[in-house]
C-alpha cells in the first residue's frame, strides 16, 4: 500500500469515527486539535474540537471552568506535540471533505487554481483573525463592558463562522442545524457569514486543493508547536535537485520545501503532513518524514516512478 | 501570445551558397568528411571485444543518421509522415512535440567538419558547438536536417542566443526565452507562459490540437524514457563499472536522433543485459581504475576527442554531466493529475528548475549536483572540458575546483575545440593526471 492509499484509509476512518463514532459508543474527548465538530450532535459525535470547550470556558467567566480548560489545553497540546500536522492531513473531518471534493475535481479533469504569491501573503492574516475571534470575543461575552446586547448573541463566535459547523452536521444527515439564526441582528450576521464561509469552502475546495486549510486557525495553533513537534519533514540539501515537483504536488502550495538551501528542517507553518511531497520526490532520501528523529518515510526514485508511470 | 518569436525565412540573404553547383560539391565533400569521422568513432567503439550486445542498436542509429542514406527509418516519407522539429539545448519539452504529432530531434552539433563550415558564418570566438550547429543547418545535411523545417532555440548562453538569429537564414526559428534567474515567481510564470505559447505554435504548425489526453499519453511515454535512463544511471554507479563511459555517452547521444519509443525499448534491453553482467560479476577494470567525471562543456557526438582519450589512457568515465547525456535524462516530469494545468506546470518545472546549465546565475544548484554525482559514482578525479569560446563553463570552474578540493577530488581543466590537432598535447596531460590518480587510489587501497 502506498502512502496516498494509506492516508485515504486513515482519513476516511477518522472521518467516520469522529462524525458517527458516538453511535457505536466511541468518544475520544473534547481536546482534539482538529475540526471534529460538536454540532454533529451528542449522539453521533466521536470526538470534539478543542476550540469548542475553549470558547465555552472563556465565556463562562467562572474560575472553575478556567482551571479545567487548562487541563484540557494540556492534553490538546500533548496531542499536537506528538502528532503535529498529522491531524490536518490524516485525521481532520473537514480535511476529508475537502480531499473528497478534490478527488471529484480530479476525476472531472478540472484544473486547480493557484493563487499568486502576493495574494497568498495577503490572505495569511485571515487565520489570525479567526484565532483572535475564538480567543477574544468569548472574553468580551464573559465580561461585557460595552455593548452587552451584542455580546450576548456572540456566544461561540468562531463556531458560528466555522465552515465545519455547517458542513459536518449536513453530511452527517442533520440539516436542521444548517440555517440562519434569526434571534437577533448579531446572530443573523454571524450565521449568514458562517454559511457564506461554508459555501466558499465547498466551492473553494472543488477548485483549489485544501482551500480552507490556508485560513484555518487550528493550523495556526499547531504551527505554534513547530519547534518541539515529534513529526517533522527533513530535506537533504545536496540530494535535492530543486526540481520543483514537491511544490507542484503540495496541496498547501508550500514553495519553501524546494527552495530551502540551508536548513535541514523543512516543516513549514502551513504544512499538513500529507507526505505528497515525499512520495513524489524523485531523489533517494532527499525528503524524509521523521518521528522523534527516526525516519518513518523517505523519498526514493523507484517509488517516484512507480507512482507516476501508473498514475 | 507573443512569447515565442517567429522568424521569417531569410535564405536569400545567405552568403556564398548562391551557386547551386559549388554548393552541391561542398555538400558532397562535407558528407564524406562527416562520414569518415563518424565511422572512426563508431569503429573505435566496436573495437571493444566485450562490447555489450545491446549497444549495436545505438551504433546503428548513429550510422543511419550520419552515414547511410536515406537516414533513419522515421525520416522515410510514407513510413511516417510526421513532421520533424529540431531543438537545441535541453529546455524544450519534447512531450509537447510528441503530443502535437511531431517528432523532436536534438540538433546540437559535434562534428569538426561542420564546425569548419560554421567558421565562415559566425565570429571567430564562437564556441565549436554553435559553429557546428550552424554548419549542419547551412548545408542541410544529413537528411534529418533536410526534413526539419522548424527549429526551436532557447536563449541560453550568448552564442546559442545569437545562433538563433543566424539560423533564421536557413530555417524557421522559434526563440524561447529562458529566464536566467530561475527562482523568482515572475520568471517562473513567464517561463510557463512561453511553454503555453510553444504549445500553441506547435498546434498551428502540425495542425493537431494538443489535448489533455494526447499530452497525458506523451508524458507517460517519455516517462518511460526517464525511467530507463535512470535505471541506466543507477547501473553505471557501480564501481568497478559495467560499461565504458564513452559507450554510455553514445547511448544517450543517440536519443537525439531517435524516436523515444524505439530508443527506450533498446535501452530497456541494454539495461537488462547490464544487470545480467553485474550479476555475473563481469566488470571492466578493477578497483584501482580511476573513476572520472567528465564535466564542463558537452562532448557532442561525434566529437569523441576527450572521452576516447580518457578511456584509452586507462581511466573510466563513470559519468559525464553533458546536456546531451546524463544531465538531460536525470530529472523526470512529475505530474500527479491528468489535468491540463497540472501537466503543463509539471513540464514547465522539469525543463527549467532542475536544469543546471551554467547559463543560469546564480547556479549553486550545479555545485550541489556535482557533489552528489561525485558521491554517487565514487569519483576520483574530474576532467573539466572547456570548449574554446564557452565562457560560462570556464567561469564556474573556479567554484567547482574549490568545492572539489575540499573533498580531495582533483580537477584537470582542458581547453580545446573540435580540431584534432592538439590531441597529442592533451594526451600527455591527461595521462599524467590519470597516473597520479592511479597511484593515489592504489595507496588508499593498501
Ligand atoms: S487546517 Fe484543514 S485539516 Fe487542519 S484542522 Fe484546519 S480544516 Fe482541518
Ligand atoms: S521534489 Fe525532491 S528533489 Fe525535487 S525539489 Fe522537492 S525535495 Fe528537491
Ligand atoms: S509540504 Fe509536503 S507534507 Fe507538507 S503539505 Fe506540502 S506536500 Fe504535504
Amino acid at each position: 500500500m502506498n502512502v496516498t492509499k494509506l492516508r485515504w484509509t486513515v482519513l476516511t476512518a477518522s472521518f467516520l469515527i469522529l462524525t458517527f463514532g458516538g453511535l457505536i459508543g466511541i468518544y475520544l474527548g473534547d481536546f482534539l486539535p482538529t475540526f471534529a465538530c460538536a454540532f454533529v450532535g451528542g449522539e453521533k459525535v466521536g470526538g470534539i474540537c478543542f476550540l469548542y470547550p475553549m470558547q465555552a470556558a472563556l465565556e463562562s467567566a467562572k474560575w472553575q471552568e478556567y482551571k479545567s480548560i487548562l487541563v484540557t489545553f494540556f492534553f490538546f497540546s500533548l496531542l499536537i506535540i506528538v502528532f503535529g500536522r498529522v491531524w490536518c492531513g490524516w485525521i481532520c473531518p473537514l480535511g476529508f471533505i475537502q480531499d473528497f471534493l478534490d478527488l471529484i475535481r480530479r476525476k472531472l479533469h478540472i484544473d486547480y487554481i493557484r493563487f499568486p504569491q502576493k495574494l497568498r501573503e495577503g490572505l495569511k492574516s485571515i487565520k489570525w483573525i479567526f484565532l483572535f475571534i475564538a480567543l477574544l470575543i468569548p472574553l468580551w461575552v464573559a465580561f461585557p463592558f460595552f455593548a452587552p446586547d451584542v455580546a450576548r448573541d456572540m456566544r461561540m463566535p468562531f463556531c458560528s463562522l466555522c465552515p465545519a459547523r455547517y458542513i459536518l452536521p449536513m453530511v452527517s444527515g442533520d440539516y436542521l442545524r444548517v440555517g440562519i439564526d434569526f434571534k437577533s441582528a448579531t446572530s443573523i450576521t454571524m450565521s449568514a457569514l458562517g454559511i457564506i464561509f461554508s459555501a466558499l469552502t465547498i466551492f473553494g475546495a472543488l477548485l483549489k486543493r485544501r482551500f480552507f486549510c490556508s485560513y484555518c486557525p487550528m493550523v495556526l495553533f499547531i504551527s505554534f508547536y513547530k519547534k518541539i513537534g515529534f513529526v517533522r519533514l527533513k530535506k537533504n540539501i545536496q540530494k535535492c535537485t530543486r526540481c520543483e515537483i514537491c511544490y507542484n504536488v503540495c496541496p498547501m502550495e508550500i514553495e519553501d520545501v524546494f527552495k530551502e538551501r540551508e536548513k535541514e528542517d523543512v516543516t513549514f507553518a502551513d504544512c499538513i503532513m500529507c507526505l505528497k511531497c515525499v512520495e513524489s520526490c524523485p531523489e533517494d532520501d532527499a525528503l524524509q518524514a521523521t518521528f522523534l528523529g527516526k525516519t518513518i518515510f523517505r523519498s526514493t526514485w523507484t517509488g517516484f516512478f512507480k507512482g507516476t508511470l501508473n498514475r | 501570445m507573443d512569447a515565442t518569436k517567429y522568424h521569417k525565412n531569410y535564405q536569400q540573404l545567405s552568403p556564398d551558397i548562391k551557386q547551386e553547383s559549388t554548393r552541391q560539391k561542398r555538400k558532397e565533400h562535407f558528407a564524406r568528411g562527416v562520414a569518415r569521422s563518424v565511422e572512426t568513432v563508431l569503429a573505435g567503439l566496436e573495437g571493444n571485444p566485450d562490447l555489450p550486445k545491446g549497444l549495436n542498436y545505438f551504433i546503428n542509429v548513429m550510422r543511419d543518421v550520419f552515414i547511410n542514406s536515406p537516414g533513419p527509418n522515421f525520416l522515410e516519407a510514407g513510413a511516417d509522415s510526421r513532421k520533424i522539429v529540431g531543438t537545441y539545448c535541453m529546455m524544450i519539452p519534447e512531450e509537447l512535440i510528441y503530443a502535437a504529432g511531431a517528432i523532436p530531434v536534438r540538433l546540437s552539433g559535434g562534428s569538426y567538419e561542420a564546425s569548419c563550415i560554421g567558421d565562415e558564418l559566425v565570429p571567430r570566438d564562437t564556441c565549436p558547438v554553435v559553429k557546428a550547429s550552424i554548419g549542419f543547418i547551412s548545408l542541410n545535411f544529413p537528411s534529418v536536417y533536410e526534413r526539419c523545417d522548424v527549429v526551436i532555440v532557447p536563449t541560453t548562453c550568448d552564442s546559442k542566443r545569437k545562433m538563433g538569429e543566424e539560423l533564421s537564414k536557413f530555417k524557421d526559428v522559434w526563440m524561447i526565452e529562458v529566464p536566467h534567474i530561475k527562482e523568482t515567481e515572475g520568471s517562473r510564470t513567464r517561463w510557463l507562459e512561453q511553454i503555453y505559447a510553444l504549445k500553441e505554435n506547435l498546434e498551428k504548425y502540425t495542425g493537431r490540437k494538443i489535448r489533455r489526453k494526447n499530452l497525458d499519453v506523451s508524458i507517460k511515454m517519455i516517462g518511460q524514457v526517464w525511467y530507463q535512463a535512470r535505471r541506466f544511471y543507477e547501473l553505471r554507479r557501480l564501481s568497478p563499472s559495467v560499461i565504458f563511459g564513452q559507450e554510455a555517452a553514445l547511448v544517450l547521444n543517440a536519443y537525439s536522433y531517435d524516436t523515444a519509443s524505439s530508443w527506450t525499448e533498446a535501452l530497456a534491453e541494454l539495461n537488462n543485459e547490464l544487470a545480467e553482467l553485474c550479476k555475473k560479476g563481469c566488470f571492466i577494470g578493477n578497483n584501482d581504475t580511476p573513476r572520472i567525471l567528465l564535466a564542463g562543456s558537452p562532448s557532442v557526438f561525434p566529437n569523441w576527442k576527450i572521452p576516447s582519450l580518457i578511456e584509452e589512457m586507462g581511466a573510466m568515465i563513470a559519468t559525464e554531466e553533458s546536456c546531451l547525456g546524463d544531465r538531460y535524462f536525470y530529472d523526470p516530469v512529475g505530474t500527479t493529475e491528468q489535468t491540463m494545468k497540472d501537466m503543463m506546470a509539471g513540464l514547465g518545472s522539469r525543463y527549467l528548475m532542475p536544469c543546471i546549465c551554467p547559463s543560469f546565475a546564480p547556479n549553486e544548484d550545479r555545485l550541489y549536483r556535482l557533489l552528489q554525482i561525485a558521491e554517487d559514482f565514487e569519483i576520483d578525479g574530474i576532467i573539466y572540458h572547456v570548449l574554446k569560446g564557452c565562457i560560462i563553463y570556464d567561469f564556474e570552474l573556479i567554484r567547482v575546483e574549490k568545492i572539489m578540493k575540499e573533498r580531495g577530488i582533483a580537477v584537470l581543466r582542458i581547453e580545446t575545440d573540435y580540431n584534432p590537432e592538439d590531441v597529442e598535447q592533451i594526451r600527455t596531460r591527461v595521462e599524467a593526471f590519470i597516473e597520479v590518480l592511479k597511484v593515489k587510489k592504489k595507496k588508499r587501497g593498501e
